[in-house]
């Protein structure tokens, strides 16, 4: 047993210097713009969104489900989210994807998220991403609108895909 | 030697599954409207910095940079990338809001020299908020950016002014 131990120390060192080395050395490809492989790309989404539905609260949108909730969101969206995650009615956007991992393109492949998990990672970002808090530029209300509508992707109603588009902000 | 043996592998095996499944469970903090530790900072720092050099020692060196070329880049600069890495002669502000948080390159400057900022900017820097450019920016654009890069906290006076005026140089 003593001997097991032993071993099993080594062992936890030996991989931890190992791990260091390869880093320290510069081993480590770092560059952003090239696709995430299939399984790390799995292991990276699924572990980030163990993480939102473990730490996000699970809360109702206290916002009507109007369309004026929507158009409002879809606003906010138009002016500060489709740099990087894709206009409704275009092809993606090339700037999401030179990120590591890439933007997710929500006009076209919609969310799994929840509106309460939407409404929690764009108030508090999700670090190791280009997802930045926007909780310090938007006020709760406003993040529960943009969530109403990022949520209802790709299956949003025409008529509030006409009314971001009217008088959109400057 | 047997038993040390086996503590030895099964460290190798349990340790690399105990840290999959730590993530997968969702244990992992992952909001950016946090600090990053120090401990966190200085090892994400050099492994970065050890990647780059890596991977910049093929770059060839830089074409020699004359003020036309900082005066491009700044151009660029100002265009592009002080939404993020912060304002051209503006005041200091901690950035909050992503994690690891921007480096504020006016105030700060950058320890990288002219090829590794050219291999940052053109390849990006994974895992963070830096995209890759290289398909948005011609080679000529990318050195001028580098250029100015290197010089962007000790900037010749007058310099930021010229940058600013709207008429191309």
């Amino acid at each position: 047993m003593k001997n097991f131990i032993a071993g099993f120390i080594a062992g936890t060192f030996l991989l931890i210097f190992g791990v260091l080395i390869y880093l320290r050395l510069g081993l480590l490809d770092i560059r952003s713009g090239i696709p995430v492989p299939a399984l790390t790309a799995r292991f990276l989404y699924s572990g980030i969104h163990a993480s939102v539905r473990r730490t996000a609260p699970k809360l109702q949108n206290p916002l009507p489900q109007t369309d004026e909730t929507l158009i409002a969101g879809g606003k906010l969206y138009l002016n500060d989210c489709v740099g990087c995650h894709g206009e409704p009615g275009k092809p993606s956007s090339d700037f999401g994807a030179t990120f590591y991992p890439p933007a997710p393109q929500f006009p076209i492949h919609g969310t799994n998220y929840s509106e309460a998990e939407v409404f929690w990672v764009a108030k508090h970002g999700i670090r190791r991403t280009g997802m930045a808090a926007q909780g310090s530029s938007y006020t709760d209300p406003k993040l529960w609108s943009l969530a109403a509508f990022i949520s209802r992707f790709p299956n949003l109603p025409p008529k509030v895909l006409e009314g971001i588009q009217q008088n959109a902000p400057k | 030697m047997k038993k040390f043996a086996l503590g030895f592998v099964a460290a190798i095996v349990v340790l690399p599954i105990g840290c999959m499944a730590y993530f997968a469970l969702g244990f992992s903090q992952i909001r950016a409207d946090a600090k990053p530790s120090a401990l966190e900072t200085s090892i994400l720092q050099s492994v970065v910095r050890a990647s780059v050099r890596r991977s910049a020692a093929v770059v060839p060196n830089p074409p020699a940079a004359n003020e036309d070329a900082v005066l491009a880049g700044g151009k660029l600069y100002v265009a592009g990338c002080q939404g993020c890495h912060g304002e051209l002669g503006g005041t200091y502000e901690q950035d909050r809001d992503h994690f690891p948080p921007v480096p504020e390159l006016p105030h700060t400057g950058t320890q990288y020299s002219e090829p590794e900022l050219y291999w940052i900017v053109k390849h990006g820097i994974r895992m963070t908020g830096m995209s890759a450019y290289g398909p948005f920016y011609s080679e000529k654009e990318l050195w001028s950016l580098a250029a100015f890069l290197r010089r962007i906290e000790k900037l010749p006076p007058g310099m930021i002014e010229k940058i600013r005026t709207k008429k191309t140089g």
